[in-house]
């Protein structure tokens, strides 16, 4: 095995292990966060399926996250002794069937116009969740109790304890970023791929491009939805902030500065963004300025993203000897 | 009756405010192909400079004079320090880095202004109500209407009669022909897209102490542009001012007849238009 | 048998007339050449066959279905193929991944989500055959970018051919080529359109007169003359309206 992969090897099992081991490595206030990391890569990394491998750029993209969320909180509220699983499953398929309506229109755009359809319909989805105080909560949104999740051969779990709830979240992430990246690897990936280098030259091969990127698009928002329900359970409430402009921004500048030319640009985007933000909020209440200012220079200088700073070549000139330079 | 005159009379002031905040950014969006989001962050400069210049040189005047002349100075340093660097990394770039200038100016301002809204005093002239339709209107809401006015004359002058205006005209319809025909098509650039700047900083003065001062301020009016823009057309000055005003019609009446729908239905509305006519009503096929 | 015909196409924007009433037939193995003055609507014509535009009037034929209203994409699998004048590849791509595209389309696998891209052996061969045949094989792993003008314009040729299509539409193959790189262009041309049907447009005469079996000549909109070559070099009306000026 070469040098380059083995550093690879190394560093991801060694990053698995630190996942693993990490609620009894880190205080109970650091496993909280992680779990909210976790919940908002998976966010990112759906995010950008459509930026980064299908060339769209969508200012909404909270829609499908908030139809997730909401879909979990209304489960969780109104029906006892489901399933944990099942209430996730629903959740993802609500994002889904979401996204494929949403998508219908959207997909037929691209570039300004696709980012503002696209905000449109997540604005009138938050308008909806708003005014429909008797479903949603409206403004006030509604609390929610962390159901439990039943092992076979272990027993019932309280997701209350946070160590559980980490380590489920975990699970769910982690498969569902696995699922993500094996699917980038298929012809279909490829055929998104294509289509963002250059859509004429794709249909002209035969490619659909409307199908190609309504079916990205659909499984965004199904990864979407199942971020949105981790985050319910998570936070233990909903509010209108799930389906808000803000957080269509604040995943697009995870995802950005963490790099949206590769597949853990945006895990390492939102892992920097919430600790970055723990961090700095404890000095200064102005760190979304720092962010901002953050993203802006990535998107000036360092069009790749923070992930360029993990690329092989800078690992080379850590590991490397003198003597082969 | 009076009522709805009353309430078409506000609609009629919010739409023109709008209009001068959308024209720059449709404007910018046919000639350039960018869709400038930090175009409302022009405005809320605007209201902002506009506040400490009326708070501590005591006139308001002078606010309107000066802080558009600033903020045009800092859409020209924009669109030359970073605008331009990015445009050749393509139309996401381009959005993604207008976005986080407008993300950046908005905490900047927070920063400066805090985060509580900020009152600028009605100036002195203009002052008092006058009676209209049986009931009385204040006068500084007739002065918004009527000074956007006097500017849109003043926009459609130099468009269409001065050469610089047709330059610009033609550079929306297709700039590389306009360069190829000699004109300095990066300077018209930056020229437009400093005025534009300057001319959403002028309705934000003029807007401060009507609907007074606030961060969210530019969030609020980028959201009605984008509205405005798609279905007016992008590109389209005329689509802008039909639809600036339709919405602001439409807010002033929605508040009163459909308060609970009156959000959702611009967007309704919006999603429509873009998927029938993504054009716009008044813009040319891209 | 007649592998394209066109009837009678009208095509005008938005008032400015670009087609009237051009008709053509093109039979099987044909190597069909269509030629004219700048704006004649040569590249219009090529755009309505592959179907990104549609014709006011008129009817395009392929293989006996009717095309004329068809997507790009879905006339694109019937086996039509075409490369365009400025060169349109996956400029970020590398020469194999550009035709491994082509070949997964071939293949009908463009939305198959259940297998692993990197361990198709038959899309892979199928690649580096293309490769091999069109003499690519030592820029294979070279981003489609960091190529000569000249090696791109022979990938837009072979991924044209990548999916072996049955015929073949060449928008100007050697625009923008220099003398020896268009005298080489032309036995590869010939090398790959064996046993396909080919239609070209083009400006350059020694390229015609070497690869055509069948001339047509368009001039502002119209046919003016169709026929051998030898039809077209007596041809009054084709000397004074084109070749005349050359």
């Amino acid at each position: 095995m070469n040098r380059v992969a083995a550093i690879k090897v190394t560093g991801g099992t060694l990053t698995c292990l630190f996942l693993l081991l990490l609620p009894i490595l880190l205080p109970e206030i650091q496993v909280h966060l992680a779990t909210e990391i976790l919940i908002f890569a998976l966010f990112a990394v759906s995010f950008n399926l459509l930026l980064g491998y299908s060339g769209l750029l969508p200012f909404g993209h909270a829609a499908c996250f908030g139809v997730g969320a909401y879909a979990t909180a209304l489960i969780l509220k109104s029906v006892t002794g489901m399933p944990f699983l099942m209430t996730i499953l629903i959740s993802a398929v609500s994002g889904f069937a979401a996204a494929l309506i949403i998508g219908f229109f959207c997909v037929r755009l691209s570039g300004g116009y696709f980012a503002l359809i696209s905000l449109a319909f997540q604005m009138f989805l938050y308008a909806v969740a708003l005014k429909w105080r008797d479903v949603t909560g409206g403004d006030d949104g509604m609390s929610v109790t962390r159901p439990e999740f039943y092992l076979p051969g272990v027993g019932t779990l309280p997701l209350t304890n946070i160590h559980y709830l980490y380590y489920i979240t975990l699970v769910i992430v982690a498969l569902a970023t696995v699922a993500c990246y094996l699917f980038l690897k298929t012809p279909l990936g490829n055929a998104a791929i294509c289509i963002r280098e250059n859509a004429t030259r794709a249909s002209f091969l035969g490619y659909d491009v409307f199908l190609t990127r309504l079916i990205m698009f659909s499984f965004s928002g199904l990864l979407a939805g199942i971020s949105g329900a981790l985050f319910v359970v998570f936070q233990e409430f909903v509010a209108t902030n799930v389906l808000d402009v803000h957080m269509s921004f604040t995943v697009l500048l995870m995802a950005t500065i963490g790099g949206t030319g590769h597949f853990l640009g945006p895990v390492l985007g939102a892992a920097f963004f919430m600790v970055f933000q723990d961090w700095i909020s404890s000095v200064t209440k102005h760190w979304l300025l720092f962010m901002g200012i953050v993203f802006v220079i990535v998107v000036l200088y360092a069009e790749g993203g923070l992930i360029e700073l993990f690329k092989w070549e800078r690992m080379r000139v850590l590991f490397v000897r003198n003597k082969e330079l | 009756m009076d009522i709805y005159a009353i309430q078409a009379v506000h609609g009629l002031v919010y739409g023109m405010l709008l209009f001068l905040v959308a024209s720059g950014l449709t404007l910018v969006f046919g000639m350039m192909g960018v869709l400038n989001l930090a175009h409302a962050a022009f405005y809320m400069l605007g209201a902002y400079f506009a506040y400490t210049i009326t708070i501590h040189l005591g006139n308001f005047w002078l606010g309107l004079i000066l802080a558009p002349l600033i903020v045009g100075a800092i859409g020209i340093g924009i669109e030359h320090f970073s605008l331009r660097k990015v445009h050749k990394s393509g139309h996401v770039a381009e959005l993604l880095l207008t976005f986080g200038l407008f993300y950046v100016i908005g905490e900047l301002v927070r920063i400066f202004w805090g985060s509580n809204p900020l009152r600028i005093p009605v100036p002195g002239l203009l002052l008092g109500e006058i009676p209209f339709m049986g009931k009385t209107y204040p006068i500084y809401r007739i002065f918004i209407i009527g000074f956007s006015f006097v500017i849109l004359i003043g926009m459609a002058l130099l468009l269409l009669k001065t050469r610089i205006g047709i330059i610009i005209r033609a550079a929306v319809s297709d700039a590389d022909m306009v360069e190829a025909l000699g004109a300095n098509v990066p300077r018209v650039f930056m020229a437009v897209f400093g005025g534009g700047a300057a001319l959403a900083a002028v309705a934000g003065v003029i807007a401060a102490p009507f609907l007074s001062t606030y961060p969210g301020m530019g969030l609020d009016v980028l959201l009605d542009c984008f509205v405005v823009i798609v279905v007016g057309g992008f590109g389209s000055l005329l689509g802008a001012f039909i639809t600036s005003l339709l919405l602001g019609e439409l807010q002033s009446f929605g508040v009163l007849w459909i308060p609970r729908l009156a959000l959702v239905f611009q967007f309704v509305l919006m999603a429509v238009v873009l998927i029938v006519r993504p054009t716009g009503l008044f813009g040319e096929k891209q | 048998m007649t592998i394209l015909r066109l009837e009678n196409i009208y095509k005008d924007f938005s008032g400015l007339q670009v087609l009237s009433g051009v008709s053509m037939e093109v039979q099987e193995q044909e190597c069909h050449a269509i030629i004219g003055p700048n704006g004649a609507g040569k590249s219009t014509l090529f755009n309505i066959i592959t179907g990104l535009y549609k014709p006011n009037r008129g009817e395009v034929t392929f293989l006996n279905r009717d095309i004329t209203h068809c997507s790009i994409h879905k006339i694109a699998r019937m086996g039509l193929s075409r490369s365009f004048q400025i060169t349109n590849i996956f400029p970020k791509m590398t020469v194999f991944e550009n035709l491994r595209s082509a070949v997964v389309s071939r293949f009908n696998r463009r939305l198959n989500c259940t297998s692993f891209l990197h361990r198709d052996r038959k899309i892979l061969e199928e690649s580096d055959k293309i490769i091999a045949l069109i003499g690519m094989m030592e820029v294979r792993d070279v981003p489609a970018c960091e190529m000569s003008y000249g090696m791109q314009r022979q990938l837009e040729l072979a991924l044209t051919l990548a999916r072996d299509p049955i015929l073949v539409l060449l928008d100007e193959p050697t625009a923008g080529l220099n003398a020896e790189e268009t005298r080489s262009i032309i036995p590869l041309i010939r090398k790959v359109m064996h046993g396909k049907t080919l239609v070209i447009v083009e400006h350059d005469m020694e390229v015609v007169f070497n690869l055509a079996n069948r001339i047509t000549v368009l001039n502002y909109g119209q046919v003016l003359a169709s026929g051998t070559p030898d039809d077209i070099r007596e041809s009054e009306e084709v000397k004074k309206a084109y070749l005349g000026r050359r």
